[in-house]
């Protein structure tokens, strides 16, 4: 589904990337690990299609297209989704009204008709009811004063109603006490499908708890330097990132 | 021989201030003669604002004082908001200017007395000295349903002016919502000199709007006056989405204990318009309070100007006033200029100010782009998102939805935000 080859980026002139390889396939949970500063958020943006992150070499394919001559909006409508780490405040733009836009731009792009008003209100209320959100979410700007847990809600419940293909999460469990990080992990979970890939970017181990992996990476300088099964986070929990930085240099 | 036809310099006078003279007499005397006299003599002596004067310094007149100015007759249609006939509004009072200044001259003449910041209202004091009609309303009631006033030039001539004049009058304890629409279809009137004149007896209540739709080639200057004596409150709404240059004036005086002044501005550049608001806010009694918001957002190379001011006498303890100004750049060859200002006078007053202005932010455009939204209907939901604060002041719906749709016929993609509202 996902092929990054020798993927290099910078950011404001500064090289964050470094030569990243990775494949995601259909099906796949990928957790990209590691310390403050090694790529991962850049890695996610990067992919999302940010503009001002400029990749200076490498290629992607997304489902056999080339991610990088895309667009973020056709990005998005081609199946790709983008949780972000600090979703940002919109006031002034209805939350309920972009998630229908958003909704309809990708049926727009797969030749589907746009989705009925009343269906998608029913459909809305049963994702907030299964992120255990409150109906004054309806009618609030986008993010406006959400608390961080809120907001990290409000992205998965985005992603339940766009179904994206791909889906990179970046650090979406940081900042959610133990009960929201359950229902987030709830919302991700009921997303795993054979058809769909995931890709978490985080810092910790914990969302792994209730997420189950099929690959670990750990992201270091802006390289991958280690890949492993489940076991790698339960091993990077016990000994550190610097375990890993140090092995390199072994 | 009048005191007008003196000159106040050796100076020539401009081809634009003869023609304003011209017209002064070629007007028949009325009852208000000796005090539209005075206006134009005072007029005459101060000549044209030039760029050098504080509140003018954006903008440039010198393109008007080479014209010779004709005189173009203005209408007024007025009706309910509902559609129907103005007349059937209960406690509202609309009569003809013209008729009023025949019949009951003592009613409108202190209203030609005022023009106390004469570097604001020079223009005033031209509308003074040469309206022909206008309306003057009162407010005796507590009336619902909001008046509509629709001003356009219905005259042909080359470089017409014409000079609307509207004075309303709110008795104790009324209130009332007042439309002006300013219009116009006929692009030879090249300027449009009106005045409003608003004043708020104890208790009573105003929610006014201006809104400039105009030509694209049209000039207007307009002037509002607002006096509020004790415990008034006034809610107001400055609207610029059409017309080549609009200056708007606003002179505010909170003459009373507790009166309260709440004024909204929402001022699109598009093109090559150039839009200049001027604001001042006095506040002379203590206990007054006064709030103003500020929306300008400019395209293409237009220009917008925001200043506003707020002045506490020392008679004004416990003055409250706040001043929020925002500008939102949309291309790099537009300007957007904003000047807020405070002069205190008197100690215990809480006074905060605050002015920025920007392009659209980043992270909002790259967050909708993710979620598949086209760049340009992205960039119109900001641009909307950032008119919401003044937008969502507005207690007339019909109103808000007439702004908002010359709004989105002015914006990329606009279409496709109707969805949104």
């Amino acid at each position: 589904m996902l092929k990054i080859v020798n993927l290099s980026a910078r950011v404001a002139g500064k090289t964050i990337l470094n030569g990243i390889d990775l494949i995601v396939n259909a099906g796949e949970v990928h957790a990209i690990m590691g310390p403050n500063g090694s790529g991962k958020s850049t890695l996610a943006q990067v992919l999302a299609g940010r503009q001002d992150y400029e990749v200076t070499g490498g290629e992607v394919s997304f489902e056999n297209q080339d991610l990088l001559a895309l667009a973020p909006e056709e990005r998005a409508r081609a199946g790709l989704f983008l949780g972000f780490q600090y979703p940002v405040e919109i006031p002034g733009v209805n939350n309920v009204y972009l998630l229908k836009a958003a909704l309809n731009a990708k049926r727009k792009a797969a030749g589907e008709p746009e989705v009925d008003a009343y269906e998608f209100l029913a459909l809305i209320k049963q994702k907030m009811k299964f992120m255990d959100m409150s109906e004054s979410f309806l009618t609030r700007g986008v993010n406006e004063g959400f608390s961080g847990g809120e907001k990290k809600r409000n992205e998965i419940l985005q992603m339940l109603v766009l179904e994206p293909k791909l889906a990179i999460l970046d650090e979406t469990d940081s900042g959610l006490d133990i009960d929201a990080l359950k229902i987030v992990a709830k919302g991700i979970n009921s997303l795993r499908d054979p058809k769909r890939a995931i890709i978490l970017v985080t810092h910790y181990q914990r969302l792994l708890d209730y997420i189950t992996p099929d690959r670990v990476h750990v992201l270091s300088g802006g390289r991958i330097l280690k890949s492993g099964d489940k076991s790698l986070a339960l091993e990077l929990e016990n000994r550190g990132y610097d375990w890993v930085q140090a092995g390199l240099v072994a | 021989m009048s005191a007008a036809l003196r000159p106040d310099t050796d100076r020539p006078r401009s081809a634009a201030m003869r023609s304003f003279e011209a017209q002064w007499l070629a007007h028949s005397a009325d009852p208000l003669h000796e005090w539209r006299g005075r206006s134009m003599d005072r007029f005459l002596a101060l000549g044209l604002p030039s760029s050098r004067e504080d509140s003018w310094g954006y903008t440039n007149l010198r393109g008007f004082a080479a014209r010779s100015f004709v005189e173009n007759p203005s209408v007024i249609a007025t009706r309910s908001a509902n559609g129907a006939a103005a007349a059937g509004i209960e406690g509202l009072q609309v009569a003809s200017l013209r008729q009023m200044a025949r019949e009951n001259p003592g009613v409108i003449a202190p209203h030609l007395m005022h023009a106390s910041d004469v570097d604001m209202q020079r223009w005033a004091l031209l509308n003074a000295a040469l309206f022909t009609d206008g309306l003057y309303i009162k407010v005796s009631a507590r009336v619902t349903t909001p008046l509509v006033l629709v001003h356009s030039s219905t005259g042909s001539a080359e470089n017409g002016v014409c000079y609307p004049r509207v004075i309303i009058e709110a008795a104790p304890g009324c209130s009332a919502t007042i439309i002006e629409r300013h219009e116009s279809g006929v692009p030879h009137t090249a300027l449009c000199n009106s005045v409003t004149q608003i004043s708020l007896a104890a208790d009573a209540q105003i929610e006014h709007y201006r809104v400039f739709n105009t030509h694209d080639e049209a000039s207007h200057i307009d002037t509002l006056e607002i006096r509020q004596h004790r415990a008034s409150r006034c809610k107001q709404f400055t609207v610029i989405e059409g017309g080549g240059l609009v200056r708007t004036n606003l002179e505010v005086h909170l003459q009373q204990p507790g009166a309260e002044f709440e004024g909204y501005a929402l001022l699109v550049g598009h093109e090559a318009r150039h839009v200049d608001c001027a604001n001042i806010v006095r506040h002379d009694a203590p206990n007054t309070r006064s709030g103003q918001t500020a929306r300008a957002i400019a395209s293409g190379t237009s220009r917008v100007v925001f200043n506003s001011n707020v002045v506490v006498a020392s008679g004004a303890p416990h003055a409250q006033s706040q001043q929020s100004s925002r500008g939102l750049l949309l291309s790099p060859t537009a300007e957007i200029d904003t000047r807020p200002q405070l002069e205190i006078h008197t100690d215990e007053v809480k006074c905060v100010h605050g002015a920025t202005t920007g392009r659209l932010d980043p992270n909002m455009l790259f967050y909708l782009l993710s979620r598949g939204i086209d760049r340009a209907t992205a960039q119109s939901l900001l641009v909307y998102a950032f008119l919401d604060d003044v937008l969502t002041g507005m207690s007339s719906g019909d109103t808000r939805a007439a702004i908002e749709a010359a709004l989105i016929a002015q914006m990329p993609d606009g279409e496709v935000l109707r969805e949104f509202r």
